[in-house]
């Protein structure tokens, strides 16, 4: 039981990284190469923060107003990212999270400046986590058997295709974007509420290597891949505490060794083995036959 | 019955002139074919026509619509199917997948019912499902509803991107190059299949080197050559024009 226990503040974080995971994944998986998501999440925990704090409100409040916020600035997001595309629409969304940031950082007298913010009551345990999680994951499910989720796949493997079918890209990715901020504001509220403090440098540069990591690991098409991604980057660390020192070099080489023999992720690349083996004996006959 | 009627369309990339005074017609119920050498134009022009690309001037048509200058999908949303000469496909998705995603333009449900997984979007997830079966029937390709697109033959290929753009219950259907790679009797059975859309009402222009499917198959050929139309009419007269043979072989 003891052993479970200890093991309880690295299921919060894996459940609160599966929520930054899955915002990061939606934009990826409708063919937008934002990663503005760590800016939407800092936005998100801001807010909880200081609608806890300063006004005093309760939980389902701050979640909800964290929420909408991730949303709303989503949107506003969507509008000038729509005109770009791939690595320009990824440096457009970087600075967008180093204006975040900078915002975080000057604007003291609200946000404390880089001292962060602090004194925030423990209001979000591991059954809030939980529930968020699972509700994150069957949205996912949702999308993914909807004509949302077929709209997606059409834009992110062929623009010219999905428009020639009567798919209007740049609004398809603008909800993209929405549920990506409606995600990382969510998670980024309960990371706020569940940690006693924020500070800007949090949902930096780093977060936003992390949460990549996670996405391109597992897999970026199917749903499960950011939750492969998140529990063995999570696990990782803590299997390999034996090796001390080594452990992040270990952490590198698996990283550059899925890479390298997986390319799509480590779900992505085992269902596109699945379906190409069992479609083959299949296609073989048909073809004898025609 | 919607026909698309272009008047005067002209394209220049710079200096380099893609399309020059096009005027062509490609009535409801008929079968229309658009021939012509290679770099004639001929998808330059079909991408004119469906928004891909914008008009230096004149007049796109679309029934009573004038569509020259809407973007693609909305172009597409006005009943405009395609197919692209270098196959378009989402290679890993299931060519069931593949179908499916051509139905977007008639599905209903709201954006939160998708979201949320509601009944109403899982009725009609069921539902396309089954016209998208209906589909591979018709082409005979229901075998391989669950494959993945990218590793059938280049033939089969082909035909999941018709049935993609049948998908779209298109008023217009352009065909680039739809039986290159097929055997004569596969080009034979699709040959029948766009005579049968074409009694349904349905307006097609098809674009072909395989002189012996336009010539089954139109009721009308129109020719271009370096942007230019050189000669139109019936697939009979306009093979033995000696414009025509000059442009394909050169002259003598």
């Amino acid at each position: 039981m003891d052993m479970l226990l200890s093991f309880r503040p690295l299921f919060d974080l894996f459940l609160i990284h599966l929520g930054f995971a899955y915002s990061q994944y939606i934009v990826l998986r409708a063919g937008a190469f934002s990663i503005g998501n760590v800016g939407l999440s800092a936005i998100g925990a801001y807010t909880a923060a200081i609608l806890t704090v300063n006004y005093g409100l309760p939980l389902p409040v701050t979640l909800l107003a964290g929420t909408f916020a991730g949303l709303a600035f989503g949107a506003l997001l969507a509008i000038p990212l729509a005109r770009l595309r791939g690595v320009y629409q990824a440096i457009a969304s970087l600075a967008f999270v180093q204006i975040v940031l900078s915002a975080n950082l000057y604007a003291e007298n609200i946000t404390g400046g880089a001292m962060g913010f602090s004194g925030i009551p423990k209001l979000v345990g591991t059954g809030t986590l939980l529930v968020c999680a699972l509700a994150t994951i069957y949205v996912m499910l949702a999308i993914s058997r909807s004509r949302l989720g077929r709209a997606f796949d059409a834009v992110r493997e062929d623009e010219g295709m999905a428009v020639s079918l009567g798919i209007n890209a740049a609004r398809t990715q603008a909800v993209a974007y929405m549920i990506s901020g409606l995600l990382a504001g969510l998670f980024g509220s309960l990371e706020a509420l569940h940690s006693y403090a924020v500070e800007p440098n949090q949902f930096g540069f780093h977060l936003i290597i992390v949460v990549l990591s996670y996405v391109v690991l597992g897999g970026r098409r199917s749903i499960w891949g950011p939750l492969v991604g998140v529990a063995l980057l999570i696990a990782l660390p803590e299997i390999s505490r034996p090796l001390a020192d080594a452990r992040i070099m270990i952490y590198g080489l698996i990283l550059m060794a899925v890479m390298n023999f997986m390319p799509r992720g480590i779900v992505d690349t085992l269902v596109a083995r699945r379906r190409s083996r069992a479609a083959t004996p299949e296609v073989r006959q048909a073809e004898v036959k025609g | 019955m919607t026909d698309l009627v272009l008047e005067h369309v002209h394209k220049n990339f710079g200096g380099v002139i893609a399309a020059k005074d096009v005027s062509m017609r490609v009535p409801a119920g008929r079968i229309t074919g658009l021939i012509g050498p290679n770099g004639a134009g001929k998808t330059t022009l079909i991408n004119l026509i469906t928004g891909m690309l914008s008009l230096s001037s004149g007049k796109v048509l679309f029934g009573d619509r004038d569509i020259s200058a809407e973007p693609a999908d909305k172009v597409a949303r006005a009943g405009m199917g395609r197919t692209f000469q270098n196959i378009r496909l989402q290679k890993e998705a299931s060519v069931l997948a593949n179908v499916m995603v051509g139905f977007h333009r008639h599905e209903t449900c709201s954006l939160i019912a998708a979201i949320l997984g509601l009944p109403s979007s899982r009725r009609e997830d069921a539902l396309l499902r089954q016209r998208a079966m209906a589909l591979l029937g018709r082409f005979g390709m229901a075998g391989h509803a669950d494959s993945p697109a990218g590793s059938l033959a280049y033939g089969h290929q082909r035909k999941v991107e018709m049935m993609r753009a049948l998908a779209t219950d298109p008023e217009l259907i352009l065909l680039d190059e739809p039986v290159a790679g097929m055997n004569d009797v596969e080009a034979l059975q699709l040959g029948r299949i766009f005579r049968e859309l074409a009694d349904e009402g349905k307006a097609i222009l098809l674009i072909e080197h395989n002189m012996r499917f336009v010539q089954e198959l139109c009721d009308h050929v129109y020719v271009l050559d370096g942007g230019r139309l050189i000669a139109e009419g019936k697939p009979r007269e306009v093979v033995a024009d000696p414009a025509v043979i000059t442009a394909y072989l050169g002259e003598e």
